[in-house]
C-alpha cells in the first residue's frame, strides 16, 4: 500500500501504537522506518541516519545494529532452537560479539524462556515464539523495535504478557518500540498513537 | 559476512536439505568420475607411449649426417671425429654419444643342438624353468642376418644390468644389449607361441651365450670381402638405445671389427651421435647451432611419439568433454534445485535481510551451498572415479590376454587430475548457482516478510 503525505516524527524513548484497517498502509510505514522498503520518495531519518542516502551495505548495517524487527509470523527458522535464532544477527554483524551465545542466553532469559534455550521453535506455543521473536531482535541491543502485528496470532492471555514485555523494554530498557497493531484496546500503555487509512495519516497524536 | 560465520551458516543449511543436494549432486559424482576415469586411462596410456614405446629424454636430440640434396647447396656433412669435437664445444651440449653401424653383415647360426653343454646347463638353472623351454631350446634352430652397430657405453650404463658393457678381452663373450620395443614383441607373441623362455630382467642373466659370426651373409656373398670372424655374444640388458632390429655392442668393438675388415676410414665414421643438452630449455639453441654445423636432426621418433600422443590426447579430449557435458547437465540440475529452495526459502531470505545480511551476504550464502555442494561431488566424485580405475586395472591385468607393451598399469593419476576434478564440481556448482543466488539477492524483503 502506497503511503501519501506522511510527515511523522518519533521521540526517542516513544511507544508508539500504528493502528488502522487491513491495507491501510502500517506495515509499509514499519517497512520504511525499518530500513527494509526503500522504494518511496521523501525522506526518513532514523536515529540521525537518512535512509533514502544509504547504500545497501549501510541499510543492512542499521538494520543489523539499530533496529529489532518482530513479526506477527514469528518468521523463526524451524531447523535452529531457541538459542541459535536469537544469534542469527550475530552471523551479519560487523562487531563481533565476544560469546553470543552468552547474549543470546541473557535475552532469553530476559524475554522469559530459561528452560527453553535449546527447544525447537515446533516445540514451542505461539506465545513462546514470539518471546523467541522478540529476543532475536534484543540481541543486537537494538535502539528501536518494529513490532507487525506482534500479537495478531496470539490469544488475549498471551497477547498481554507479550505487550507487557514491550512496555518493560521501553520502560526499563529505554527501547523506542513502534508496534502495528490491529488490537488497540490491547496498547494501554503506548505512549503515542497514529492511525492509518488508505495510505494516510488520519490521527497522530498522544494515545 | 566473516568467512567462518559464512561457513557455519552454509554447513546448517546444507545439513537441513541434504536430501535435496544428495539428488542434485548425483549428476556431479557421475560426471567427476567419468572425466577421472577418461584422464586417468589417457594418462596411462601416454606414460605408456612416451617412457615404453617412443621414448627420448626431454634434453636429449639424434644428431645425423646430412644427406646431400640437389637442391642444397651446403652440401652434406659426415659425422666423424671432429665433427664430433665440435658438437662437444656447442654452448650448452653437457655430453655427446656417438654410435657407429658394423660395416659388414653378420650372421647368427642359433642351433640348439650346437649350444654347449655348459650353456644348456645354465639355462636348466633359470628360475621357473619350464621342461618345455628345454625342448624348445635343443630343437632351436634359427640362422639369421643380424645388423649390428656400436654405442657409447655412456649412454647405456643404467640398461647394462647383467654384466659389463664394454669391449671384451680376446676370446671372451662380446656383451650386447637388445631393444626394449624388439624384446616387448619377443616375449608377448613370439615366445609364447614357440615355448621358448622370455627375456626379462629375472631370465637374462641364464641366457646362453650365441655364436655370431662377423662378415658373412645369407643374403649376398658379394657383400663379403676378406675373412670371416667367429665370435660369441651374451645379452646383459636390454635398452631404448639399442638397435630395433639387430644387436648392439660396445663402441670400440665396432669401431676395431670396421677397422680390421673395412679400414681405417670406416672406424671413423659414426651413423649417429645422441647429444644431450645441460637443460632440455637450452635445446632449442643447441638444434641451431647442431644444423649451422651442416648436420641433421633425427626428428622421427619424437614426431611418432607426439603423434601418438596427440591422437590418445585427442580421443580423450572427446571423452573428457563427454564427461564433462555431463557435469554441465548436472550443473543445470542443481541451478533447478536451487531455484526450487529460494523458493521455499522466500521469508527466510527476507528475515536474514531485516537482521543484518546484505545482498552481497544473501548471494553468498547460496554460492556457498553451491561450492560445497560441488566440492562434496567433486571429492566422492574423483574417489569413485579412481576406485572404477583401480578396479579395471586389477582386471585388464588379469584377464587381458598378453601383448606388446601391455602396461602394469593402465592408468596414471596426475595431480592435477585430482584437483581439476575438484575444481571443475566446484566451478560448475557454483556457475549453475549463480542465477538462483542472483535472483534471491535481488528479492525484496519487505515483499518476502508479508509473503507477497
Amino acid at each position: 500500500m502506497a503511503l501519501k503525505g506522511i510527515n511523522l516524527e518519533i521521540a526517542e524513548g516513544a511507544f508508539v501504537k500504528v493502528v488502522g484497517t487491513s491495507g491501510s498502509g502500517k506495515t509499509t510505514l514499519l517497512n520504511i522506518i525499518g530500513g527494509l522498503d526503500t522504494g518511496y520518495s521523501g525522506t526518513a531519518m532514523v536515529a540521525g541516519l537518512n535512509l533514502r542516502s544509504m547504500s545497501d551495505r549501510e541499510l543492512s548495517r542499521f538494520r543489523n545494529e539499530t533496529v529489532g524487527f518482530v513479526f506477527q509470523h514469528f518468521h523463526l527458522l524451524d531447523h535452529l532452537d531457541a538459542l541459535q535464532n536469537v544469534t542469527l544477527g550475530s552471523f551479519f554483524s560487523r562487531g563481533e560479539e565476544a560469546e553470543p551465545e552468552e547474549r543470546a542466553e541473557q535475552v532469553l532469559v530476559r524475554v522469559g524462556l530459561k528452560d527453553k534455550l535449546h527447544s525447537l521453535p515446533g516445540q514451542l506455543s505461539g506465545g513462546q515464539k514470539q518471546r523467541v521473536a522478540i529476543a532475536r531482535a534484543l540481541f543486537n541491543r537494538p535502539r528501536l523495535i518494529l513490532a507487525d502485528e506482534p500479537t495478531g496470532n496470539l490469544d488475549t492471555r498471551t497477547s498481554g504478557q507479550i505487550i507487557g514485555l514491550f512496555e518493560s523494554l521501553n520502560k526499563e530498557d529505554g527501547i523506542t518500540v513502534v508496534a502495528v497493531t490491529h488490537e488497540d484496546h490491547l496498547f494501554r500503555r503506548a505512549t503515542a498513537g497514529i492511525r492509518l487509512e488508505d495510505g494516510r495519516m488520519v490521527e497522530a497524536g498522544p494515545a | 559476512m566473516k568467512a567462518r560465520k559464512l561457513g557455519l551458516f552454509v554447513g546448517q543449511n546444507l545439513r537441513r536439505n541434504r536430501r535435496s543436494f544428495i539428488f542434485a549432486g548425483i549428476g556431479i559424482v557421475v560426471g567427476i568420475s567419468s572425466f577421472v576415469f577418461f584422464i586417468g586411462l589417457g594418462s596411462g596410456i601416454r606414460r605408456v607411449v612416451s617412457t615404453e614405446i617412443f621414448p627420448m629424454e626431454a634434453n636429449r636430440i639424434q644428431v645425423v649426417p646430412k644427406m646431400m640434396q640437389f637442391d642444397d647447396a651446403s652440401g652434406g656433412r659426415l659425422l666423424d671425429e671432429a665433427a664430433l669435437a665440435e658438437l662437444r664445444r656447442i654452448p650448452g651440449v653437457a655430453a655427446v654419444y656417438p654410435r657407429m653401424k658394423l660395416a659388414v653383415p653378420s650372421t647368427m647360426a642359433m642351433v640348439g643342438s650346437r649350444i654347449a653343454p655348459e650353456e644348456v646347463e645354465r639355462i636348466s638353472r633359470m628360475p621357473g624353468v619350464q621342461p618345455e623351454w628345454l625342448v624348445a631350446v635343443r630343437d632351436f634352430n634359427s640362422w639369421l642376418e643380424i645388423m649390428a652397430d656400436g654405442i657409447d657405453p655412456r649412454l647405456v650404463k643404467n640398461d647394462a644390468l647383467f654384466g659389463t658393457f664394454e669391449d671384451p678381452p680376446p676370446g671372451q663373450p662380446i656383451p650386447i644389449l637388445l631393444s626394449k620395443r624388439l624384446v616387448e614383441l619377443y616375449n608377448s607373441s613370439f615366445s609364447r607361441s614357440r615355448n621358448l623362455p622370455p627375456v626379462n630382467d629375472i631370465l637374462i642373466p641364464y641366457m646362453p651365450a650365441l655364436p655370431w659370426t662377423v662378415n658373412d651373409s645369407f643374403v649376398s656373398e658379394a657383400q663379403v670381402h676378406g675373412d670371416k670372424i667367429y665370435a660369441h655374444v651374451r645379452l646383459v640388458g636390454t635398452s631404448h638405445y639399442a638397435l630395433l632390429g639387430g644387436i648392439t655392442l660396445p663402441l670400440d668393438t665396432v669401431r676395431k671389427l670396421n677397422r680390421r675388415l673395412r679400414g681405417e676410414r670406416a672406424a671413423g665414421l659414426y651413423d649417429m651421435a645422441v647429444l644431450e643438452a645441460a637443460s632440455s630449455d637450452r635445446l632449442s639453441k643447441v638444434q641451431e647451432a647442431v644444423r649451422a654445423m651442416g648436420l641433421d636432426i633425427d626428428l622421427s621418433q619424437k614426431r611418432m611419439a607426439e603423434s601418438v600422443g596427440f591422437a590418445v590426447t585427442l580421443v580423450m579430449l572427446g571423452f573428457t568433454l563427454i564427461s564433462l557435458a555431463m557435469v554441465g547437465i548436472a550443473a543445470v540440475n542443481i541451478a533447478h534445485t536451487f531455484f526450487m529452495l529460494i523458493s521455499e526459502r522466500r521469508r527466510e531470505i527476507g528475515l536474514l535481510r531485516a537482521v543484518g545480511a546484505t545482498r552481497q551476504d544473501v548471494r553468498a550464502m547460496v554460492l556457498g551451498e553451491a561450492a560445497l555442494v560441488g566440492g562434496f561431488g567433486g571429492v566422492v566424485g574423483v574417489a569413485a572415479g579412481m576406485a572404477a580405475c583401480f578396479l579395471i586395472d586389477i582386471l585388464a591385468v588379469r584377464l587381458l590376454p598378453e601383448f606388446p607393451f601391455k602396461p602394469e598399469h593402465f592408468f596414471g593419476y596426475p595431480w592435477w587430475m585430482l584437483a581439476g576434478g575438484v575444481a571443475a564440481a566446484v566451478v560448475f556448482c557454483v556457475a549453475g548457482a549463480f542465477a538462483p543466488a542472483s535472483r534471491a539477492a535481488g528479492l525484496d524483503p519487505s515483499s518476502t516478510l508479508s509473503g507477497r
